[in-house]
C-alpha cells in the first residue's frame, strides 16, 4: 500500500521515549525536520531491537536524559524558525486583552508599555517553559506530575501579567488607539490564530480559558442584574467553567497514566 | 557506559570502517559492533557520532523501504570519509604498536603478572 505509512508496533516504553525525545529537542530549539529524522531513525532502531527481544536500555543506555542530550548536541539551533515564532508568541499574549477590549468596547488602546511588556513577559514565558518541557522530557514521569511542573511558569506569567495590565490601568501611559472596524479586523485574526494553535496543539486550552473569561461577561451584559452581584457571578462563572475544564482533563491524563501502566 | 573523547574517536574509526563496506543502516552497524565485542556500548550511540559524521561530510545517507517495518536510512561513505578512515587506520596502528610495546616491556620487567 503506497502513501500508506507503516506503523510500527513500538512498546509504550519505546513510544514514550520517542515522544519526549521530540518534546526534548523541539523545546531546545531544534530544526522540525532533523527532529522527525532522528526520530524515525531511532524508532525504526527500537523497532527492530524489540523484535529480537532487547530491552530499551540496551538501545538508549542507562540514562534516556544523557542520551537526549548526546544528541541534542550534534543539532543546529534553528534560528530562523524562532525569530518567527516569536511575534506569534507575543501575539497569542496581547490576544487574551485583544478580545477583552473588543468585548468590552470594540475598539482597541494599548500603551506601550503594555505591548513592551507583554513581548518580555512572553519571552520569559517560552524560556521557563520550555524549560519545563526539557526537564520532564529527559525524565519520563507521571501525566499528572507534568502537569504540576507546567504549572510554576504559568503562575508566574499570569502575576507578571496581572502587575503590568495593573500597573497600565493606574497609571496614564502614552499608547494608541485603533477605530473600530481595525480593531475588529485585529480581532478576526486574533480568533484565527487561536484556533489554529489550539488545532495545532491539540488542545481547547485557550479556546475554555477566553470563553471562561467573556462568555459570563457578555451575557450578563443582556440582563439588567445589580453591579456587583453581576461581578459575583461573572467571577464565579469564570472560575467554574476553568475548574471543570481542568477537572476533566485532569480526569483524562489520570487515565492515560494508568493505560501506561 | 561513560563515553569518553577516546572511545568517541575509537568508534567513529570503527563506523567509517564498518560502513566502507557497503551501505549499511544503524541497526546493523550496532549489532556487528556487539558481535566485535562492544557490547557494553549501548546501540544508541552510534547515531550522535553518525549524525556527526554525515555533517563533516564523512558519510552520505539515503532512505529506503524495508520489507518489516519503517524506512532505513543507509549509510555510505563519501571519498572524504574514505581519506578520514585511511587516517584513522595510520593513527590506530601507531597507537596500538605504542600501547603494546608500553606493556610489554613495562609488565616483563617490574609488577607481578596481571591478566
Amino acid at each position: 500500500m503506497r502513501g500508506v505509512k507503516a506503523v510500527p508496533e513500538l512498546s509504550k516504553e519505546s513510544r514514550r521515549f520517542i515522544d519526549d525525545l521530540r518534546l526534548y529537542l523541539f523545546s531546545s530549539g531544534k530544526k522540525e525536520e532533523e527532529i522527525r529524522e532522528i526520530a524515525e531513525e531511532l524508532e525504526a532502531h527500537l523497532e527492530e531491537a524489540e523484535r529480537n527481544g532487547k530491552p530499551i536500555e540496551q538501545v538508549v543506555g542507562a540514562s534516556p536524559k544523557e542520551y537526549m542530550e548526546m544528541i541534542s548536541n550534534e543539532m543546529e539551533f534553528d534560528k530562523k524558525a524562532w525569530m518567527k515564532y516569536i511575534p506569534v508568541i507575543i501575539f497569542g499574549a496581547i490576544s487574551f486583552t485583544i478580545i477583552g477590549q473588543l468585548v468590552e468596547d470594540m475598539r482597541l488602546s494599548y500603551s506601550y508599555a503594555i505591548l513592551g511588556g507583554s513581548a518580555l513577559v512572553s519571552i520569559l514565558f517560552v524560556i521557563m517553559i520550555f524549560g519545563a518541557f526539557k526537564y520532564m522530557a529527559a525524565r519520563q514521569m507521571s501525566r499528572v506530575k507534568e502537569f504540576l511542573i507546567i504549572l510554576p511558569p504559568v503562575f508566574i506569567m499570569m502575576t507578571l501579567f496581572g502587575a503590568l495590565v495593573f500597573w497600565d490601568m493606574t497609571t496614564d501611559l502614552p499608547g494608541f488607539e485603533l477605530g473600530v472596524m481595525p480593531s475588529m479586523i485585529v480581532g478576526a485574526v486574533t480568533v484565527a490564530i487561536l484556533m489554529w494553535v489550539s488545532i495545532w496543539a491539540k488542545t481547547a486550552v485557550l479556546l475554555v480559558m477566553l470563553s471562561a473569561i467573556h462568555v459570563p461577561e457578555l451575557l450578563l451584559k443582556l440582563t439588567t442584574l445589580d453591579v456587583t452581584i453581576s461581578l459575583i457571578i461573572n467571577l464565579v462563572a469564570m472560575y467554574l467553567i476553568i475548574g471543570i475544564y481542568m477537572y476533566f482533563s485532569f480526569k483524562k491524563m489520570k487515565k492515560a497514566d494508568a493505560a501506561a501502566g | 557506559m561513560s563515553q569518553t573523547q577516546m572511545m568517541k574517536g575509537i568508534l567513529d574509526g570503527c563506523l567509517l570502517a564498518i560502513i566502507r563496506g557497503k551501505e549499511v543502516y544503524g541497526y546493523e552497524m550496532a549489532e556487528r559492533l556487539s558481535e566485535y565485542g562492544f557490547g557494553e556500548v549501548s546501540e544508541g550511540t552510534i547515531y550522535p557520532l553518525l549524525m556527526r559524521m554525515q555533517r563533516e561530510g564523512l558519510v552520505t545517507s539515503v532512505k529506503k523501504a524495508s520489507t518489516a517495518g519503517p524506512k532505513r536510512k543507509y549509510y555510505s561513505l563519501t571519498d572524504k570519509g574514505r581519506q578520514e578512515l585511511e587516517a584513522f587506520l595510520e593513527r590506530w596502528k601507531r597507537l596500538e604498536r605504542s600501547v603494546n610495546e608500553a606493556i610489554r616491556q613495562e609488565t616483563n620487567e617490574g609488577s607481578e603478572g596481571s591478566a
